[in-house]
């Protein structure tokens, strides 16, 4: 990406611009299609063509819109579109709006076997063209799954590279958080006192929606702090909410914008099993957080694995086989160095020491994974009311975290099961 | 050319009494009834006239006036036709009126002058005071449990003539077919049994709990893991009703139209009604009777919602009011009945739409299906369960070849012992101690206090929640034999027993 030859493009021209939100606004035509007539006859003379439903003179439609109550639909849409309107809007508020082969395009994307047409954009451009690593996931993680999504995308963000998700709700939205967490840190350190850092890694969110919708709507803020602190894209119009297709294209522009892609926590089918996909047909370095071998929530990582992705236990991992030099870290520390590492104030030494008798066999148990009440006087040799003493304790001094009568290890309890 | 008998009517669980008057004066021939009666009152008018003239006597061919007094009250059903019939020949003078002097009458007439047995003899028959009740044969049972004075039953009303004009006596009532088996005082046979159930010492013990406690249960897991299961093995473990609570679920069974196959109620009834229940039915009412609903049918028993979350949200927060006072005031524009309704919730419900979520990544649900599954059970209605327990598929090994665990009768034992010690401070169950009484029986020692601060500082406990903890803390160390002190083990017990909801956002 560093060396890229970028040519001189032309500017992209008003009406063109205007032309490619107004076709992206029209049921019917997808990413491919709306490519397709910008490189062909271009979005002006599709536009046209499809308000005076004369579709012969452009190929891409006359291939592909059928007859019917669809195409009458199109037809009607397209009339009823102001595109200078549109155009307007779509520049409101800082958000920028890029064409594919034009100036200011990013250049990441001019090879991209498919990029999007016309791209929105809110925040930085400039940072797409950054080196930038994808961190994805299931959105149904276990606690474990989102504490690394988080290191990973803090000790990426630290090290200077920027890190692409889709801000789903689980590991997308974690990793982000992550990054978040070091420029926050940055913002707040001093520079009377000699607390000078170079720039982290941004956050780069790329939504299926249009950029005023957050979907999630939990991720709302997330999604607006993205847009501020880094850059957030998307190749949907305003005001459009995703559709079930949209995650598809959406992920393959993860893929697009990113040198390699880092899968979390996966089930064996799901949406980041089409992030790979997509990175792969790419030739991206496709890694993967190994987890227990019974974990369902690990089973899509641990098969990727198996398949041949590159295993990741920490952040040195993705340098490595991405060939990259692991630089100076932009910003000191703010956790352990391994990824289950403890809190903050806990850093040097060999963590906390792991709790003796009961506690400790509790604790192995949950190394595993999570479990319940019942299936923890099940392998833990104790009468149930004493191991349910030594949850609380263990939940109370942060070893253990509860959600819906789960157990599952907290950072803590990882720390001290690692010390053991 | 007057007359006045005595009846009784039903209105939600309890029995009003009714004065069935007759007036027979000349003029057009009819039958006119006022004072109220609802449709089903009004047609004894054509039921009553059929079965008077096929008893072999002349239908007066004159003016008749029936008032039901009390006039505001409304009334509703059949049971008034066997008085009115007999008032209706008291005042025409076929029969002489010292004949009727004392006597109450409850039935319903068929048109060839059958006695038919009506619901709510219970309640009917304990409104009626020391007379000499008269019923159908079949109610004749259910009538004796409850009179105060003779209770007398016939079969038709030509035989009640008979006997009212002094040409014979009561007959006596016929032995049913097949005399009901009374399970003295015992379980019911065919009933299952605890032990039945392999593996889940936390899940068996949280039954014991519940049913010691009289503390609402929530089983979370996905199907196949045994909630249904665990659920019939509950009814087992709940000791026998005391007297009180017997007298009224004996009366709300006869007021809801069930026939009492064997005298008061003993054991506790169990009510499972299905997630198509509309509102009324299970909170009662609807009717002009407002009959008792699905709640108050498990009065003092067991109430099991299966598949919890299914249920319409409207039916479940109609559920919150009774389950905090237990019992339901029931209004309607002219008149309001109060139902009791003091239950043990028992409910199951599926950890989401797919049933696999239980364990933390393993659901495959979409996050709007999953939002809008756990906003079905509102906070506070989460609240109310005292115990939230996740329930596992057993593992193929405990299937095959877990340990069994205690049997019912042994967990009984131990049930019916903490009720005892409850009783001695008041109470039924440790679900019921309030306030002072709280603050009275149910600290924890120091450690266990310490356990609770500890909790309540980090926010796995909030202060409402509290409450209940300490309840249920209460109930495991009754269970425990240690009715004197709370230890941290049964503080403990109590936090993890009651797991953070999965919707509404209440915290334990």
């Amino acid at each position: 990406m560093n060396g890229l030859r970028v040519p001189t493009l032309p500017e992209p021209g008003e009406e063109e611009s205007a032309a490619l939100i107004a076709l992206a606004c029209i049921d019917g035509i997808g990413p491919a299609t709306l490519l397709d007539c910008h490189r062909s006859e271009g979005a002006p003379a599709a536009l046209e063509a499809l308000r005076r439903d004369r579709l012969g003179g452009v190929r891409p439609l006359a291939e592909r819109v059928v007859g019917g109550s669809v195409r009458a639909t199109m037809v009607r849409t397209a009339r009823a579109l102001d595109p200078e309107d549109l155009l307007r809007r779509h520049r409101s508020h800082g958000r920028r709006v890029l064409v594919a082969d034009r100036a200011g395009y990013p250049a990441v994307l001019l090879e991209d076997p498919a990029p999007p047409a016309v791209l929105f954009v809110d925040g930085d451009p400039a940072l797409l063209d950054e080196p930038a690593v994808a961190v994805v996931g299931t959105r149904n993680t276990t606690r474990i799954g989102r504490e690394i999504a988080a290191h990973l995308g803090h000790e990426l963000a630290r090290h200077g590279v920027g890190v692409t998700s889709g801000l789903a709700l689980g590991i997308d939205g974690a990793a982000h958080d992550g990054v978040l967490e070091v420029l926050d840190r940055r913002d707040a350190a001093d520079p009377d006192r000699g607390e000078v850092f170079p720039p982290p890694g941004r956050p780069i969110g790329v939504v299926a929606s249009g950029l005023d919708i957050s979907y999630p709507r939990r991720h709302a803020t997330l999604q607006r702090r993205v847009a501020h602190r880094g850059v957030l894209v998307s190749e949907v119009p305003l005001g459009i909410r995703p559709n079930r297709w949209r995650f598809p294209a959406r992920n393959r522009l993860i893929a697009a914008l990113s040198a390699g892609l880092v899968v979390v926590e996966s089930r064996l089918v799901g949406g980041s099993m089409s992030t790979v996909e997509e990175a792969a047909g790419r030739g991206l370095e496709v890694m993967a957080v190994p987890g227990h071998p019974l974990s369902p929530a690990s089973a899509g990582t641990n098969q990727l694995i198996v398949d041949g992705a590159t295993l990741v236990r920490d952040v040195d991992d993705i340098f490595f086989a991405l060939g990259w030099e692991q630089p100076d870290p932009a910003v000191p520390s703010a956790r352990e160095e391994r990824p289950d590492g403890g809190d903050a104030g806990e850093r040097g030494g060999a963590g906390p020491a792991p709790p003796p008798g009961l506690a400790g066999a509790v604790l192995q148990v949950l190394g595993g994974g999570p479990a319940s009440l019942e299936e923890l006087v099940g392998r833990v040799d104790a009468p149930m009311a004493e191991v349910a003493s030594t949850l609380v304790r263990l939940e109370v001094d942060g070893h253990v975290v509860t959600t819906h009568g789960w157990f599952e290890l907290g950072a803590r309890g990882a720390a001290a099961l690692g010390a053991r | 050319m007057f007359a006045r008998i005595h009846s009784s009517i039903v209105l939600g669980v309890d029995g009003h009494p009714v004065s069935v008057e007759v007036h027979v004066h000349n003029g057009l021939p009819g039958l006119t009834i006022v004072g109220l009666p609802d449709a089903s009152c009004r047609e004894a008018r054509d039921r009553v006239r059929a079965a008077v003239i096929a008893s072999k006597v002349t239908w007066p061919p004159r003016r008749i006036t029936v008032n039901l007094a009390p006039s505001l009250l409304r009334k509703a059903g059949s049971g008034l036709d066997l008085a009115i019939a007999i008032g209706v020949l008291t005042a025409s003078g076929h029969l002489p009126g010292s004949a009727v002097e004392g006597l109450a009458l409850v039935g319903e007439l068929g048109l060839d002058g059958t006695v038919r047995p009506v619901p709510g003899t219970v309640p009917l028959v304990d409104a009626l005071g020391t007379r000499t009740v008269v019923v159908a044969h079949e109610s004749a049972a259910d009538a004796a449990l409850v009179a105060r004075g003779t209770v007398r039953s016939i079969a038709t009303l030509e035989e009640l003539l008979a006997v009212l004009s002094g040409r014979r006596d009561w007959p006596t009532a016929p032995e049913p077919a097949a005399p009901p088996e009374r399970p003295e005082a015992g379980r019911e046979a065919g009933t299952p049994d605890l032990s039945e159930v392999r593996g889940q010492p936390v899940a068996r013990r949280a039954l014991e709990i519940a049913a010691a406690g009289g503390h609402h249960l929530l089983l979370v897991g996905p199907p196949g893991a045994g909630k249904t299961m665990l659920a019939d093995r509950m009814p087992g473990l709940l000791p026998d009703l005391d007297r009180e609570t017997s007298i009224e679920a004996t009366r709300i069974r006869s007021a809801a139209g069930q026939r009492l196959t064997g005298g008061l109620l003993r054991r506790p009834p169990i009510r499972a009604p299905h997630h198509t229940t509309t509102a009324v039915a299970l909170i009662g009412g609807g009717t002009d009777s407002l009959r008792p609903g699905e709640v108050s049918m498990a009065h003092g028993g067991l109430l099991f919602l299966d598949e919890l979350a299914e249920f319409p949200a409207a039916v479940l927060d109609a559920l919150r009011q009774p389950l905090e006072e237990g019992i339901i005031r029931v209004s309607r524009a002219r008149f309001q009945v109060e139902l009791p309704a003091r239950v043990l919730l028992v409910a199951a419900m599926n950890p989401c739409p797919c049933g696999e979520a239980a364990r933390p990544g393993t659901c495959s649900c979409p996050a709007g299906v999953l939002a809008r599954y756990r906003r079905r059970l509102s906070g506070p209605l989460l609240d109310r369960f005292d115990l939230r327990l996740e329930v596992l598929r057993p593992e193929t090994g405990e299937l095959l070849g877990g340990d069994r665990g205690e049997r019912t009768e042994t967990v009984a034992a131990r049930v019916a012992a903490a009720r005892e010690i409850a009783a001695r401070r008041g109470v039924r169950c440790n679900a019921e101690l309030t306030g002072t009484e709280l603050e009275r029986w149910a600290t924890p020692d120091d450690a266990g206090r310490d356990l609770l601060e500890a909790a309540l500082r980090t926010g796995r406990l909030s202060a409402r929640g509290l409450t209940r903890i300490r309840r249920v803390a209460r109930t495991i160390a009754d269970l425990d034999g240690s009715p004197a002190h709370i230890g941290t083990g049964h503080v403990a017990m109590a936090l993890q027993l009651r797991s953070e909801p999965r919707a509404g956002g209440v915290a334990a």
